[in-house]
């Protein structure tokens, strides 16, 4: 018997850290890393997936040859009738169509990528895909905004205003000194992996009090110390009374003006028109000699495309003082009406939010005296996507600045940068903007640079300003657009086109995304795909060609590990882990590496595609250890030379070591500072300060944005245009899926009940839905067996434990078992994971339905970041 | 001498299963047979009601009720207090499954079988110097996968264990100790005063 050391990194939470058992060449057990307990922050464990991947890699339907379809009939109901064939003839079938593609030009006739992929949530396929993202460098424009969930079904607006505000791409409280935590809807404890669920087991045995605002009592409301069930989509008006309480109830004192003043936009002084009035020569903002109050002042207001609205005495009132205004009606008793939570139970949580955050007190970190405030918020999906979004967020970080809790020891952290760059490295990205401001990578709205013609089919780039326009932007606009579209364009854009080549690998956005009947009817006209495939899956099921990739357990990769990174992954150390071969591939399972090398060496770009792997595409610039470019390398040499390249930047040079190495140890790291945890010092040393409370630079770049669109014909966007405002105001969130029934034929009093969904640790982001075990252990958990229904509601319907209900929307109907629970609202139902398999072996047979064919994929339903969210209305009656 | 007992942290414990998973792969029981589990459990009434996970097994009672009741012999008490099954003498009777309180049995191919507490790990650990419950190789797979760091596994009669420590510092319970089975498997749930 050996242990081997490998990662998993099956969900965003990730990457953690394993050893497997391997006994005469079988992988028999997983367990934890011991050897990594010193520097990993879940104590070296790994999450009950990972127990997975034994039966993963010894799963009986796994696909385990190349196959071609031979079915050229597509469609759900049609057998594609794969056929197992040779690697070569596999490889010169893409290879040749790629050529074709090279041949007749990259762009089609809308200016759209011939070529697509699609991967799976949160950048983990990158994880296990070798050196295939180097074979997309090389190949060039690739349309990546095919979604399958991300960019709609994620932490959406909390990625694009995180990153804004905080250079945080996801948002985490500072789980090892926050005392008071105030959760809506984040799900910490089901989709914050080993790290989020280790640092918060510590964080409730030494005093943590967290408060869950959520329809439904989740696992994670489960560990909470109290669980307020809110309406579904009102959680705005619940954080606007919190901070109405604050701004409008508490002394002023109790606040941290010290804060406000100097670190953030507060005391900017506010023109008629609603910009900031400027110095006439400079034009920068005039900042008021106080955090609060009105002058007159001798000033430029200055609005859209450089318009100057107003010039000579201008009276002002800083940022601050509107915001007390615009925070006025917002009280506990409003919210009351709207969220239903009582008022007083909302002033109590404000007011013990404002006791714990410790104003003007700090602590100690690596000798650094840093504010302490051990006060946050999180948010989790549905909050933080679709209508209501921005204002969920927008509030969250406001609360977090009233108090000073802002990127600092206790508050709330941003994890990692995604849209801005350096990729990974929030620190360095932090750069001086206009107005004294942190820079952002906005796409522009100016006439001389916006554009209607964009690069990709879900049109990111003309249509969401935040998403910037860097290698994760694609995946983070609105990615329903480019399934959407195929069935009509609207007015101002090119016609969006069938890619006619499409990459899938780890994602399965035949049943993970909305509407997901008609999305299957749409993939079914894609020419060609190939899907890197474990087993037969829905999406696969449209597929030309499956190619077996080497599986978690049986293939090389070397990755970054530690620093910071979602969604609780706060290291102490930095370093590298390795995945290597536990086992043998089975069947004729190919190292992806070697499939994307064969695929390079094929389409005539082996020199380009070497030369990606030199320059860093596989997270190490190679330098001195860098590869010949004319030649194809086998997997052990190029991942040998990542070895030596990351082993020398982790050592400053001083060691190379190779793969022998690293498949010994495992992983390496070095020390990562505490302090580089807190933004707030970055921001102090350049003299930037925090754009909080007032959004101006948001309100420019819409009214902007609306200018571009409607000079192009385009109005089919002025209901999202809205959503860019200074200071959100509440609007009728819950009311926007209420107006769905109506829209789609139904009338709302027969649609009573609010479907939503909920992550589920066994299965999230993990593609490991046809393991039996997962299954079996999962099933002790409530709701995988069927939907959760409110026990008391069901009884007034007549409906009894483990009876088939229908669940329906006007258009579509979904059948399940009741899963009866106190813990839910009565006008609530509550669907974990994705399910629905109609083509996955075993999960196939679990008769568990998924909300996705509920979910209309519309533009109604799309925020001005490009977002939706997982809610509809539904009726629910005893199935016939 | 050794008393070799489990704790659960019910404030740490989050119901993932990663315990049930471990257990199963280490042990390889079969679909359907879990020698550790945790139960998802609700007390209260909408709105007032408490969502509590509570991982159960074997609690390797000091007098097992399912021993009195065993007809072959084949369930043993070791010094040590693990309860044991002998698969050579057990005739699959049941009468085990029916006695124990706990649920913690399941027949295998006609032989019962149960929580181990890894025994074989014990044993190896403690014949090579090694300490259960602090040293993996020597502790139960549930223990060892814990990522609330919920399950602990020691000697609760070695007052300056790691278990026993947890049961000074905190207020703690046996399941149906009112039946004076004497459970082995100790639920933390809240400090000491």
């Amino acid at each position: 018997m050996r242990r081997v050391p490998t990662y998993c990194y099956q969900c965003v939470a990730g990457p953690d850290l394993l050893t497997v058992k391997v006994s005469d060449g079988v992988a028999t057990e997983v367990e934890p890393n011991f050897a990594a307990a010193a520097v990993h922050p879940g104590g070296g464990k790994v999450c009950v997936k990972a127990y997975g991947l034994v039966q993963k890699t010894y799963h009986p339907d796994r696909v385990l040859a190349p196959m071609k379809r031979t079915n050229p009939k597509k469609g759900k109901d049609e057998d594609p009738g794969f056929v197992p064939i040779s690697w070569d003839e596999a490889l010169d079938l893409i290879s040749g169509k790629l050529r074709n593609i090279r041949s007749h030009g990259l762009l089609d006739e809308s200016g759209y990528p011939r070529v697509a992929a699609s991967f799976g949530g949160g950048g983990t396929p990158q994880s296990y895909m070798g050196s295939f993202p180097a074979f997309l460098a090389a190949w060039g424009p690739i349309d990546f905004g095919f979604g399958s969930g991300q960019g709609v079904k994620c932490y959406h607006s909390e990625h694009l205003y995180g990153e804004l505000w905080q250079r945080g791409f996801t948002i985490s409280p500072d789980t090892p000194l926050t005392n008071y935590l105030i959760s809506c809807g984040a799900n910490v404890e089901a989709s914050g992996g080993v790290a989020g669920v280790w640092r918060h087991a510590n964080a409730r045995e030494r005093g943590l009090r967290r408060v869950q605002v959520e329809p439904h009592l989740s696992v994670t409301g489960a560990c909470s110390a109290e669980w307020l069930p809110i309406k579904p989509k009102t959680d705005a008006a619940f954080l606007y009374a919190l901070a109405h309480v604050l701004v409008c109830e508490e002394k002023r004192e109790r606040l941290d003006l010290e804060f406000l003043f100097r670190h953030t936009s507060a005391p900017y002084l506010v023109g008629p028109h609603g910009f900031y009035l400027r110095d006439p020569k400079t034009r920068e903002p005039l900042i008021h000699a106080s955090l609060e109050g009105s002058s007159l002042a001798t000033a430029v207001e200055i609005g859209p495309d450089d318009e100057v609205l107003a010039q000579g005495e201008l009276e002002g009132a800083t940022a601050f003082t509107k915001l007390v205004a615009h925070l006025a009606p917002y009280s506990p008793e409003w919210a009351a009406g709207i969220c239903d939570i009582r008022a007083e139970t909302i002033r109590r949580i404000a007011r013990e939010y404002l006791d714990a955050a410790c104003v003007g007190q700090s602590i100690e970190i690596e000798g650094q005296a840093l504010p302490y405030r051990p006060v946050a918020i999180s948010l989790g999906k549905t909050v933080t996507n679709g209508w209501g979004g921005y204002e969920c967020c927008w509030a969250r970080t406001l609360l977090a600045a009233l108090v000073g809790a802002l990127e600092v020891p206790g508050g709330i952290l941003g994890t990692t940068v995604r849209l801005n760059r350096p990729m990974s490295q929030r620190h360095a990205s932090v750069a001086r903007g206009p107005d004294g401001l942190m820079a952002f990578p906005f796409n522009k709205t100016d006439a001389a640079h916006w554009s209607a013609r964009p690069n990709i089919r879900n049109a990111y780039r003309s249509m969401v300003p935040l998403a910037a326009d860097g290698p994760w932007s694609q995946a983070l606009g609105p990615t329903h657009f480019s399934w959407m579209f195929l069935d009509g364009t609207p007015e101002g854009l090119p016609p969006v086109t069938l890619p006619e080549l499409w990459f899938v690998y780890r994602t399965n956005p035949a049943i993970s995304f909305w509407d997901t009947e008609k999305l299957g009817e749409r993939m079914a006209r894609f020419p060609f795909v190939v899907a890197f495939a474990f087993t037969r899956d829905e999406t696969n099921h449209f597929a030309d060609i499956l190619l077996p990739d080497a599986g978690d357990l049986e293939s090389l990769q070397l990755i970054r590990i530690g620093g910071s990174k979602y969604i609780e992954q706060f290291w102490d150390h930095e370093g590298f882990a390795l995945r290597q071969p536990a086992v043998a591939p089975r069947g004729e399972a190919r190292d992806f590496t070697d499939i994307a090398t064969a695929l390079a060496e094929r389409t005539g770009l082996l020199e380009k595609y070497n030369a990606a792997i030199n320059k860093g595409t596989l997270g190490v610039v190679l330098g001195k250890h860098s590869l010949r470019e004319d030649l194809a390398h086998d997997c052990e040499t190029i991942w040998d030379a990542v070895c030596k390249a990351a082993s020398a930047e982790l050592t400053g040079g001083t060691q190379a070591q190779g793969l022998k190495w690293w498949k010994e140890h495992g992983l390496a790291t070095k020390p990562f500072p505490r302090t580089a945890w807190y933004l707030f010092p970055t921001l102090k040393a350049q003299g930037l300060r925090f754009e909080m409370p007032y959004q101006e630079r948001l309100a420019r770049i819409g009214a902007e944005l609306g200018r571009r669109l409607h000079e192009h014909g385009m109005y089919w966007w002025d209901k999202q245009l809205a959503e860019y405002q200074a200071l959100p105001a509440w609007k009728d969130f819950p009311g926007e899926w209420e107006w769905a029934v109506s829209a789609t034929g139904g009338k709302r009093e027969e649609y009573p009940f609010w479907l939503l969904t909920a992550r589920s640790m066994q299965y999230a982001w993990g593609g490991n839905v046809g393991m039996q075990m997962i299954k079996e252990v999962a099933d002790n958990v409530a709701g995988h067996g069927g939907v959760i229904v409110n026990r008391g509601k069901a009884k007034e319907l007549g409906i009894d434990e483990g009876q088939w209900v229908t669940i329906a929307t006007p258009k579509a109907q979904v059948k399940a078992k009741a899963v009866l629970r106190e813990g839910i609202r009565p006008d609530t139902l509550l669907l974990l994971g994705q399910f629905g398999h109609w083509a996955t072996p075993v999960a196939k047979d679990f008769a568990m339905p998924s909300m996705n064919p509920l979910v209309p994929m519309s533009l109604e339903l799309t925020d001005a970041t490009g977002s939706g969210a997982d809610i509809v209305k539904v009726s629910l009656g005893k199935a016939a | 001498m050794t008393r070799w007992a489990m704790v659960a942290d019910l404030r740490r414990c989050v119901g993932c299963q990663t315990c049930t998973a471990a257990c199963k792969q280490k042990n390889g029981t079969p679909p359907g047979v879990q020698w550790r589990r945790v139960l998802d459990l609700e007390a209260g009434q909408y709105p007032e009601v408490k969502r509590v996970f509570m991982p159960v097994g074997c609690m390797h009672c000091d007098d097992p009720p399912c021993m009195a009741v065993c007809p072959s012999t084949a369930t043993r008490k070791r010094a040590d207090g693990i309860v044991t099954v002998d698969p050579a003498l057990c005739i699959g009777c049941a009468y085990c499954a029916v006695a124990c309180p706990y649920e913690a049995r399941a027949k295998i191919d006609g032989i019962a079988t149960k929580c181990t507490f890894c025994v074989e790990r014990v044993d190896y650990g403690t014949a090579s110097g090694l300490t259960p419950g602090v040293d993996p190789d020597a502790t139960p797979a549930c223990v060892n996968s814990c990522i609330a760091s919920a399950l602990h596994f020691g000697d609760a009669d070695d007052p300056a264990s790691n278990i026993s420590r947890l049961l000074a510092e905190n207020q703690h319970f046996r399941l149906h100790e009112d039946l004076g089975t004497g459970p082995g498997f100790y639920y933390l749930w809240d400090k000491s005063p």
